[in-house]
């Protein structure tokens, strides 16, 4: 039988959490709180994921008070048909991410200005 | 806590400039993480990122592998110097075999900075083995000819003999023609058979290495190591990663035919025949291997080309690595040529056969740590 590739259960929960509500920036703690994983696990899904265009990132516009701006996170429009397909494709995702999409979300911060991102 | 925010700030200067605002990320959110152990985890887990991303590990190892062969190189030098006669003509050949292969270490490299052809090393764990291991490799070749030398205590014990300056030049100019000559022919018959030439060509570089001196043998091979494996090289890793696994059980056979039967090898046939046929077998499996696992049914013809160019190079390696193992053995240094001219035909064989059975179409089997999984 053909092997195929396939995103794994970490990555799967990351596109479950940005699928949610696509438009919505997402920053890293905010991600790693939702999905329950390690910031050493999180950024190479992240990084790996914006070197193929599923997901897109940039800094946070203006000067927040209090603290340092921040990287924040978006499907784009092909990543979120690969989401899509890939979260109907897994059917352990599913029920986490309808249960995650159910529960109110802690930072959906407003769309920045595009053009500083990594 | 703020020690941990500064190393990872300093190490953050260790990514390539298109990676770095990731770091820059992971410290703007370790602010928001609530302090004590949740911060220092997060601020580890970016030490983490870090170090991944900017492949501390394989560099590491790289460079403590680079210090071993420079090490090794100053060793044969010094024992060149310890171990021969300063008045004895063989003894300043050797000298002088010993600095130009320790020259070409070093000097390569340097040239590989500005021009890119003999480095840096490329980015695969295999190019930078075959890299390391095979500076290594020839290093310890140059001490088994010193160690011989200094025991036969007889002249012209090994190849070259005294050193020659016309020998040299004409050494330039044969390996020069060698990179010039298939060109011209293939821009004046462009329709000759690719195979075939290149072939050809392999079979005549490998005659050159026969007649060249040995001062510039120990340059090619350092000049050839660093070519296969710098980062512009269209050499494929599996390639490398088959030449340098055949090569070891060639020369693994080769030893075990010298034990087996002793007596026998002494004879013409023995020396030029039956002990390099050792490496037919593996070279051949290693171009078949290199020319037939990557291959389509849809690829084009120039694509089968350059998939038999991999097969010879392959066996080509295979061959010499087998020299290298039987010289550093038991010091018979004329496997060096007989080995890449076997091996040479063993992967044409093998690489034609390859590239003219191509496979069925493959699925997708993109991988990539963390992101992706296999499922059956």
């Amino acid at each position: 039988m053909p092997r195929r590739a396939a995103f794994s259960a970490q990555t799967l929960a990351i596109l479950a959490i940005l699928a949610t509500e696509p438009s919505a920036w997402r920053h890293g703690y905010d991600l790693a709180s939702e999905t329950g994983l390690k910031s050493g696990t999180l950024y190479p899904i992240l990084i790996r994921l914006a070197d193929r265009n599923i997901v897109e990132a940039c800094w946070e516009q203006g000067e927040p008070a209090g603290r340092p701006r921040r990287h924040l996170y978006r499907l784009t429009s092909d990543g979120l048909a690969t989401a899509t397909a890939a979260l109907a494709a897994a059917p352990a995702a599913a029920p986490r991410a309808a249960s995650r999409a159910a529960r109110p979300r802690r930072v959906a911060a407003p769309r920045p200005a595009v053009g500083q991102g990594s | 806590m703020e020690h941990m925010t500064w190393m990872l700030r300093q190490a953050a200067r260790l990514l390539p400039p298109e990676r770095r605002p990731w770091a820059e990320a992971l410290q703007a959110e370790a602010g928001q993480v609530p302090a004590g152990w949740p911060r220092l985890r997060w601020l580890v887990g970016g030490l983490v990122v870090v170090a991944r991303e900017a492949h501390l590990a394989r560099k590491l190892v790289y460079w403590l592998g680079l210090g071993a062969v420079a090490t090794a190189a100053a060793r044969a030098v010094i024992l060149s110097w310890q171990q021969t006669q300063a008045a004895d003509v063989e003894s300043m050949t050797d000298r002088a075999r010993i600095l130009a292969g320790a020259a070409a270490l070093l000097l390569l490299p340097w040239l590989g900075r500005r021009r890119g052809v003999f480095g840096p090393v490329g980015d695969s764990v295999a190019a930078r083995l075959v890299r390391v291991a095979g500076c290594g490799a020839i290093c310890d070749v140059g001490m088994v000819f010193v160690r011989i030398d200094s025991r036969s205590n007889v002249n012209d014990a090994i190849g070259g003999g005294t050193f020659s300056w016309p020998r040299e030049v004409a050494g330039v100019v044969l390996i020069a023609a060698l990179f010039v000559v298939p060109g011209m022919v293939r821009a004046r018959w462009p329709r000759l058979d690719p195979a075939g030439l290149w072939s050809l060509t392999a079979l005549a570089g490998v005659l050159v290495l026969a007649v060249a001196p040995f001062q510039l043998i120990a340059v090619l091979l350092v000049a050839g190591v660093y070519v296969l494996t710098s980062r512009r090289s269209r050499v494929m890793p599996a390639t490398l990663t088959a030449g340098a696994l055949a090569g070891l059980a060639g020369g693994a056979l080769m030893w075990e035919l010298t034990i087996a039967i002793r007596g026998q090898l002494d004879s013409w046939a023995g020396i030029f025949f039956l002990l390099p046929s050792m490496v037919l077998l593996p070279a051949g499996l290693a171009g078949l291997a290199v020319a037939w696992l990557g291959s389509d049914v849809d690829d084009p013809p120039a694509v089968r080309e350059a998939r038999f160019r991999q097969a010879l190079i392959a066996g080509a390696m295979a061959g010499l690595v087998s020299g290298m193992v039987l010289t550093y053995i038991v010091g018979w240094f004329p496997m060096l040529i007989e080995g890449p001219v076997f091996g040479l035909v063993a992967s044409a064989i093998g690489g034609a056969w390859g590239a003219g059975h191509p496979r069925d179409a493959r699925p997708d089997r993109r991988r990539d740590m963390g992101l992706f999984v296999f499922k059956s």
